[in-house]
């Protein structure tokens, strides 16, 4: 393999990027009103050079139903692929990913806990006057799930058994929030049910609020320091105590890491609702292409997960038109053979 | 490396370590550069804790670490002091997915910045390491598919290429046969001399220790029973004093002190006393031992035994 340096991931990021760009032009285009790919490009780039597309149905159902949808299919599946990779790197364990250690389940139960508050009359009120109350909610309870994995696996002590301890306790606490999550749906009425139980699943279609800029920008931001951390996490999953020895400060890193990838997942869990298996295949498959140095990996899985995510979502929304799927359906689908297929490969990355 | 033969490089005052029970009590060591030192001691005695207390991994609860005999261990982040001290710990993970090249060249990291990436220098200094250690040919190998003897090669290799100055060794020998642990003990002898390091073994291999230190330190319940050269410190009582049962020591004047356990009740199992010998749970020490060490010695710098060079101040 050749030696990693910063040619070779700007390389790897343009060409994944290429890949996003023809995607995307794709999702634009298909849909109950086909609109060409020509068309798209030249509606985009009369966009970015100021002209008003308000005028064509074309531009209207591109800039305000698919542009977004795109934009955000890639945010959320860019979002927990990365979060997958951290987690796959810290705990060492080729199982973990933002669903199996609860995070996701965290999250969700922020997000209905905050739905159920603000299907009352009152709390509808101080619904629309807090903007970024639902994301706040979905990391609050994303935030709460992980210091309590982290009390029940006893923290980070530098051995090697704490980060098993860590992934059973995530495990358990999964499964534990799961069954809490449909015990409060039990509260809810008919009409909000339909949604939540879509969301629950992973959905895209619920229109965007203001809350996805914070979202992105906390999305970005804690990418940015994830990969600062990445070369320290390379060397933590080759051993804590090696790592030690090798000048990483064990703890801290674990728990920035620990703390950012959760803080990415409830970000964009509070949108999107758990999508299950992103966070799991989209790293796995980088990781057999490119090898599992994080400094590669982790930019390359961030915009492999946008790619993944923003095809599942497209067919998601397409297959049985005029219907729509939710997403999480699609992925699960692609991510369940394909995770069958890496167990029972041979000579495997772990 | 300009520093002169007996600058002290590692300096352990007081050392005191509780987990649960007292695990290191009182434990001073001075490590100059130049010297290999050896700690041997039963299980349990203390003696991995000693060396995680000296990488600053562990903090003593009293005591302090003084780096180069002056800056206090704590004061340094983990990265400095991964620039300057090298831990082989005796259970450390060799993960299957990576090649021996990129296994040593994680050495060069406490060298890189926050987004650094290794250099055509650091792959040398990698490269070299290999070398040193005759895994050259394995590089491109993927280290789950090496053998044990040369995992602990590759342990040593990747230590190496930290250039530190300081260099930890828990029990790196151990499951090895004895013509490899020669060949180890060889080889860390004689990087210690040629690139002036100050080097701490801990093993149970009293012979190996007794035939390549400079110093030895005896250690039981935590604590320094005896310091000082091999032929001083390795007698009969001290033995008994450490492992509570007897030995046998031959002194030989080229190859220094060594040892042999006594077996008792050996006559039962109808064994006379040469094949006790080869029985002994220390290996075969001995004439076997001499067969496999002595011909291929190139250059043992000086004569095995050193009782000139222990520093006066050195063990406290």
């Amino acid at each position: 393999m050749s030696r990693l340096s910063r040619s070779r991931i700007l390389t790897v990021v343009a060409v994944m990027l290429a890949a996003w760009a023809l995607s995307a032009v794709a999702a634009l285009s298909i849909g109950s009103v086909s609109i060409s790919p020509a068309t798209s490009v030249q509606l985009l780039a009369s966009s970015v050079a100021g002209q008003p597309w308000q005028d064509t149905p074309a531009g209207a159902i591109l800039f305000s139903v698919r542009l977004p949808r795109v934009l955000l299919a890639s945010l959320v599946g860019a979002a927990l692929a990365l979060a997958g990779a951290v987690f796959q790197s810290l705990l060492r364990n080729p199982l973990a990913d933002p669903y199996v250690l609860g995070v996701s389940s965290g999250a969700s139960m922020g997000t209905i806990l905050w739905i159920l508050c603000t299907a009352s009359a009152a709390g509808q009120a101080a619904g629309s006057l807090v903007l970024y109350a639902r994301p706040a909610a979905a990391f609050a309870g994303a935030a709460a799930t992980v210091a309590a994995v982290y009390v029940i696996s006893g923290g980070t002590d530098p051995s090697g058994e704490s980060s098993q301890r860590l992934l059973l306790a995530g495990i358990v606490m999964a499964s534990l929030l799961s069954s809490i999550n449909v015990f409060l749906l039990t509260g809810a009425n008919q009409a909000d049910l339909r949604g939540i139980f879509y969301w629950l699943i992973g959905d895209l279609s619920r229109p965007a609020d203001a809350s996805i800029y914070a979202v992105a920008v906390m999305v970005l931001a804690a990418g940015i320091l994830l990969y600062m951390l990445s070369n320290s996490l390379n060397l933590i999953s080759s051993g804590e105590e090696d790592a030690l020895t090798l000048g990483v400060e064990v703890p801290k890193v674990k728990l920035r890491a620990y703390v950012l990838a959760s803080l990415v997942t409830g970000a964009v869990v509070s949108i999107s609702g758990p999508i299950a298996y992103v966070g799991l295949i989209c790293p796995h498959l980088v990781r057999m292409a490119l090898g599992s140095d994080n400094r590669l990996l982790f930019p390359a899985a961030f915009l492999f997960g946008a790619v993944f995510t923003l095809l599942a979502d497209t067919v998601a929304r397409t297959a049985v038109s005029p219907a729509e799927l939710p997403v999480g359906v699609i992925t699960a689908l692609c991510g369940a053979p394909l995770f069958i297929y890496l167990l029972r490969r041979k000579g495997g990355c772990w | 490396m300009t520093s002169g033969p007996s600058e002290t490089a590692l300096e352990a005052r007081h050392l005191y370590f509780s987990y649960r029970r007292p695990v290191v009590i009182d434990f001073s060591l001075g490590l100059s550069r130049d010297e290999v030192v050896g700690i041997i001691g039963p299980n349990g005695c203390g003696k991995t804790t000693v060396l995680r207390l000296l990488d600053g991994i562990l903090t003593p609860q009293s005591g302090e670490v003084l780096l180069a005999g002056s800056r206090p261990l704590l004061q340094l982040t983990r990265k400095e002091i991964a620039q300057r001290m090298a831990l082989v710990p005796q259970n450390g993970a060799v993960l299957g997915y990576q090649t021996v090249f990129q296994f040593v060249l994680q050495g060069r990291s406490p060298h890189l910045s926050l987004m650094g990436f290794e250099s055509a220098a650091d792959e040398e200094i990698a490269r070299e390491a290999l070398e040193l250690t005759r895994l050259g040919p394995y590089a491109g190998e993927r280290v789950s598919q090496i053998s044990g003897g040369e995992k602990q090669r590759l342990r040593l290799a990747r230590a190496l290429a930290q250039r530190p100055e300081i260099l930890l060794l828990d029990e790196f020998t151990a499951n090895l046969d004895v013509n490899f642990q020669v060949e180890l003990m060889r080889l860390v002898v004689r990087i210690t001399r040629e690139r002036h390091l100050a080097t701490l073994v801990v093993s149970h291999e009293i012979n190996m220790l007794a035939a390549f230190c400079d110093r030895m330190v005896l250690m039981a319940d935590g604590a320094i029973r005896s310091a000082g050269a091999p032929s001083d410190v390795i007698t009969g009582e001290s033995l008994r004093d450490l492992f509570g049962i007897d030995f046998t020591i031959r002194f030989d004047i080229t190859t220094g002190p060594e040892v042999l356990p006594v077996i008792k009740g050996a006559q039962n199992h109808g064994l006379d006393s040469s094949t006790r010998r080869r029985s002994s749970p220390f290996g075969p020490v001995g004439p076997p031992m001499e067969s496999a060490a002595s011909p291929a010695v190139p250059q043992r710098e000086g004569p095995p035994v050193r009782t000139g060079v222990f520093p006066p101040g050195g063990v406290g």
